[in-house]
């Protein structure tokens, strides 16, 4: 006789040790929704729930916060609530690490089926689970091995519509540890009191064992928080690469831009960026700023800008012509002009994991030559691609250690959505407090979206 | 701060009642209903729209939701026969099918089940102008199947079109009278989202401010989305 | 005829009243986005007992007014970076929503300057080619986007040239966005096909606004004189 099934908080035990620091780990329904609470509440995962719940710890008897099960849930100190679309922006995005789900049946090459059964073929409820399966880095399937009893779940392949095509990394059950690799299926770990041959007797699929199979341990990993606060612009910008693109906000005016940063990054010197802003540094020119404001002249009088993608790139006035212009004009930048409302919807695309997008902005003029044009009842649209960058540079008012961001009145504008896009976010803010000090209805930016936190010095002036 | 807490009929955007609110909602119209499992959902409205006995409705949402959390849901409006369809990626818990299962399996209600992300962004798209979307979720499922691919970054991406509806109603913590809204905690979910995307949207909220009322950072949909407020009673 | 040069030397109307005959426009209600130039001065006119919510795309709904000299905040401003007041009921947000906002129709009025209008209502408003190089800002999103554009500018340009034209010759904006034409000199109807003729300015005839526009327009049978 086999060692007994392991029970849900043993397989969601085993399930945390696929957790990093800092992970951020899409729940599914069922089993996996007893995971967060395994965690003591501050560690250094983001937990994700579908509802639109960012940063949660265990389940509770009450609470404004439900998981994707609709159990209520506590908010950790630096949680945040937000909105379904939002959710559904940082799974298809990239942003999420790890998804853990509860399939019904996973085949040998990584195919699973949720929630679908013989007796509901026709019906069926994916929720949120091939959002979470095609969008997340590693998705971890959590299931009974055979349910109900004497039923193989994990099968050589998929008898019912799957919802999810090779998309299951490793499969941990109430008996072992499963590994989905290009050969099929590997058998890595088993539960205490069962051998190899109990588990391939209860596997439909072919299992290789693993020359290295061990016993599963149920030991919670201690996950501390990354630390995300630099000390200066200069250290937090000082590894951005040659040739890098660089998403920086400013609207225009003295609000809303990383002057700081700015200064950052013109003292790091890197070469061949590309530019995507709003404008391509023009408030000395304009009337949106004093005539000393640091802007992205900076950037460009150092010789640092291969490349800006802007809406509003130069001078309003053609005789007082930017930095921008000038080396545009002498053939030492490129220039790409985009509509300010595409501009913003490509960002937020490229952030959302939108690939492309179809605007009605722009069609039949110059911007839209060489673009793909389709009519979509009966108005004429062009076609639009994401947005992304390497690094972004963004200007908040408040950040807490964890990265959570408000921003003041309208210097919010493009920072929030070129926040999402980046590989390295870094945020340059007035104040930077500890988790739990925002309020979780009032932050704008999850901290999963930044990498790295600056305080502007007291004494820095955003005037040259 | 003012609170407006008389349920009495005032100009602009706040109405007497859910009946009232619904006012122009008619036979055949799709109509987007906010709300994850027990939060955010308007229920209020929901019986505003039962008592209404419009029918052949369509509607958009999360779920059905009655079973788990016992209040008035759209399981009920399934179960007088109002509705014709229900486009959702969960329309009904498989071991618990309820009346959505029953009216399916009978023919009366037509289901299209679409994964959660794909129509939050199809309503998103609708409610921001854009025609359609390139999503690359579902690749070699039934929710990918028969739709016009197109390859981005090597990956296979799938068309999706907006989606618009009739009317959509909401559920807030509180609003002022221009319209403004604040949720409160898991019940925000589907409410920003719909608001933009119909053509009359009504929100159901547990208090009225005058302008001023709501913290501007803080305003999470804002009035230029919202045509009609009613108090929950 | 009235010779060119005597029509150069014709008063026209300030740019305070063009702004007055646009706002008169605005229904009661209705959120609307004011581009640069005169239309910015349209707020200052809204007629008695009507309100009107206006957008910005720096992100802020419901703009106050301009704010006092000395009471600036940096982070209150409008798409012009102008100032402004803070009001209760305003609202905050980003770049992308404040788009979907003019993109998605919600807002109901733009008003917008120009450098050409096209008898069917094509819009040349960001960029002068000479120039070779503009600023496109989110223009292109109010012409395509907003149930309306009604145009507010100068009837002729400095040169005196026309400004309003069979087809634009500068690079547009938007192809068949305007509805309405309010000048220093008239306002035109456009239905997307032709342009009607509806009001003069005080002093000229429909014949002398003919001449000074580089379009064919139908004169209107109840045309008038500018009602403010």
């Amino acid at each position: 006789m086999p060692g007994p099934h392991l029970d849900a908080t043993r397989m969601v035990r085993r399930a945390a040790q696929e957790l990093f620091p800092g992970a951020v780990v899409a729940i599914g329904t069922g089993l996996p929704c007893y995971l967060p609470g395994e965690f003591p509440p501050g560690a250094g995962a983001w937990f994700l729930a579908d509802s639109g719940v960012l940063g949660y710890r265990g389940l509770e008897t009450d609470g404004a916060a439900v998981d994707a099960g609709g159990n209520a849930v506590a908010l950790r100190p630096g949680g945040a609530f937000t909105g379904v679309v939002d959710v559904a922006g940082i799974l298809r995005g990239g942003h999420t690490d790890i998804a853990i789900l509860q399939p019904s049946q996973v085949a040998a090459n990584g195919d699973f089926v949720h929630w679908t059964t013989e007796s509901t073929q026709g019906l069926f409820a994916p929720g949120s689970a091939v959002d979470m399966a095609y969008g997340a880095s590693k998705v971890v399937a959590v299931m009974p091995h055979t349910y109900p009893q004497g039923r193989k779940n994990i099968v050589t392949s998929c008898n019912l519509p799957v919802d999810g095509v090779g998309r299951i990394d490793i499969i941990i059950t109430d008996a072992a540890v499963i590994k989905v690799g290009p050969a099929g299926l590997e058998l890595m770990e088993i539960a205490p009191g069962w051998t190899t041959d109990d588990i391939v007797a209860i596997t439909d699929a072919p299992l290789t064992i693993s020359s290295g199979v061990k016993e599963m341990t149920f030991n919670v990993p201690t996950l501390e928080p990354p630390n995300k606060v630099y000390a200066t612009a200069f250290e937090a910008l000082a590894d951005v690469p040659e040739g890098s693109v660089i998403n920086v906000d400013g609207f225009a005016g003295p609000g809303g831009m990383a002057h700081y940063l700015m200064v950052g990054l013109r003292d790091v010197g890197v070469k061949g960026l590309q530019l995507i802003s709003n404008t391509a540094g023009i408030a000395r020119m304009s009337a949106f700023g004093a005539p000393n404001i640091i802007d992205h002249s900076i950037l460009v009088e150092n010789n640092q800008v291969a490349k800006a993608t802007a809406s509003y790139p130069v001078s309003p006035s053609a005789s007082r012509a930017s930095a921008f212009e000038e080396a545009y004009n002498r053939g030492e930048s490129k220039l790409e002009v985009v509509p300010q409302g595409t501009l913003a919807e490509r960002l937020r695309c490229g952030g959302a994991g939108v690939a492309a997008f179809y605007t009605p902005t722009g069609a039949g003029t110059l911007l839209a030559e060489g673009k793909e044009t389709r009519t979509i009842d009966g108005k004429e649209y062009i076609l639009e691609t994401g947005l992304r960058a390497d690094f972004c540079i963004i200007r908040g008012h408040k950040a807490d250690t964890l990265g959570n961001v408000v921003y003041k009145g309208t210097s919010r504008n493009f920072n929030p959505v070129m926040a999402t896009t980046a590989k390295i976010t870094v945020v340059e803010v007035d104040e930077i407090v500890e988790p739990g000090e925002l309020g979780p209805e009032e932050i704008v930016t999850p901290g999963l979206f930044v990498d790295r936190i600056v305080l502007r010095p007291p004494d820095f002036s955003a005037y040259l | 701060m003012t609170s407006v807490s008389d349920n009495t009929s005032r100009p602009g955007k706040v109405f007497p009642s859910a009946q009232a609110a619904l006012d122009g909602l008619t036979q055949g119209a799709s109509v987007l209903i906010a709300g994850f499992a027990g939060c955010g959902i308007p229920e209020n409205l929901l019986r505003g729209l039962a008592e209404t006995d419009v029918g052949d409705l369509t509607l958009i949402c999360q779920g059905t939701w009655i079973q788990e959390s016992g209040r008035f849901g759209i399981a009920d409006l399934v179960a007088s026969g109002q509705v014709r369809k229900i486009i959702s990626p969960m329309p009904f818990y498989p071991e618990d099918g309820g009346p959505v299962k029953s009216h399916w399996e009978s023919g009366k209600l037509e289901l299209e089940i679409v994964p959660q992300g794909i129509l939050a962004e199809r309503l998103r798209a609708g409610g921001a102008g854009i025609g359609g979307v390139f999503l690359p979720t579902g690749s070699g499922t039934r929710f990918a199947e028969g739709k016009e691919t197109r390859q981005f970054d090597g990956r296979d991406h799938f068309f999706e079109v907006a989606l618009k509806a009739d009317f959509a109603l909401l559920r807030a913590k509180s609003a002022d009278t221009l319209g403004n809204l604040v949720y409160e905690g898991a019940g925000r979910n589907w409410n920003p989202t719909m608001a933009m995307a119909a053509r009359v949207t009504v929100v159901e909220v547990d208090q009225v401010y005058e302008p001023g009322g709501l913290d501007p950072e803080s305003v999470i949909t804002q009035a230029i989305f919202i045509d009609r407020l009613v108090l929950t009673s | 005829m009235t010779s060119l040069e005597e029509l150069a030397e014709k008063d026209r109307l300030p740019r305070e009243i063009v702004a007055m005959r646009v706002a008169k426009e605005l229904p009661d209600g209705a959120y609307v986005n004011l581009g640069i130039g005169i239309p910015t001065l349209v707020s200052s006119f809204v007629p008695e007992g009507r309100t009107v919510y206006y957008h910005s795309e720096s992100g802020i709904l419901n703009c106050g007014p301009i704010a006092e000299e000395g009471e600036e905040d940096i982070d209150l401003i409008n798409a012009g970076g102008q100032y402004l007041q803070s009001v209760g009921g305003m609202s905050f947000f980003d770049s992308a929503e404040a788009f979907a906002m003019i993109r998605g129709g919600h807002v109901d009025v733009t008003v917008l300057g120009s450098h050409q209008v096209s008898a069917t209502g094509d819009l040349a408003n960001w960029m002068l080619p000479q120039r070779g190089v503009g600023n496109v800002g989110g223009a292109m999103d109010l012409a395509a986007g907003a149930a309306g554009v009604i145009v507010a500018m100068e009837h002729t340009d400095r040169q005196g040239n026309p400004k309003i034209v069979e087809e634009c010759t500068f690079p547009l904006t938007g192809k068949g966005c305007a509805y309405l034409i309010v000048t220093d000199l008239a306002v035109i109807e456009c239905d997307g096909k032709g342009l009607t003729l509806l009001e003069v300015a005080p002093g000229w005839t429909p014949e002398e606004v003919q001449q000074l526009t580089g379009a064919k327009l139908t004169i209107s049978p109840d045309v008038k004189e500018f009602e403010l």
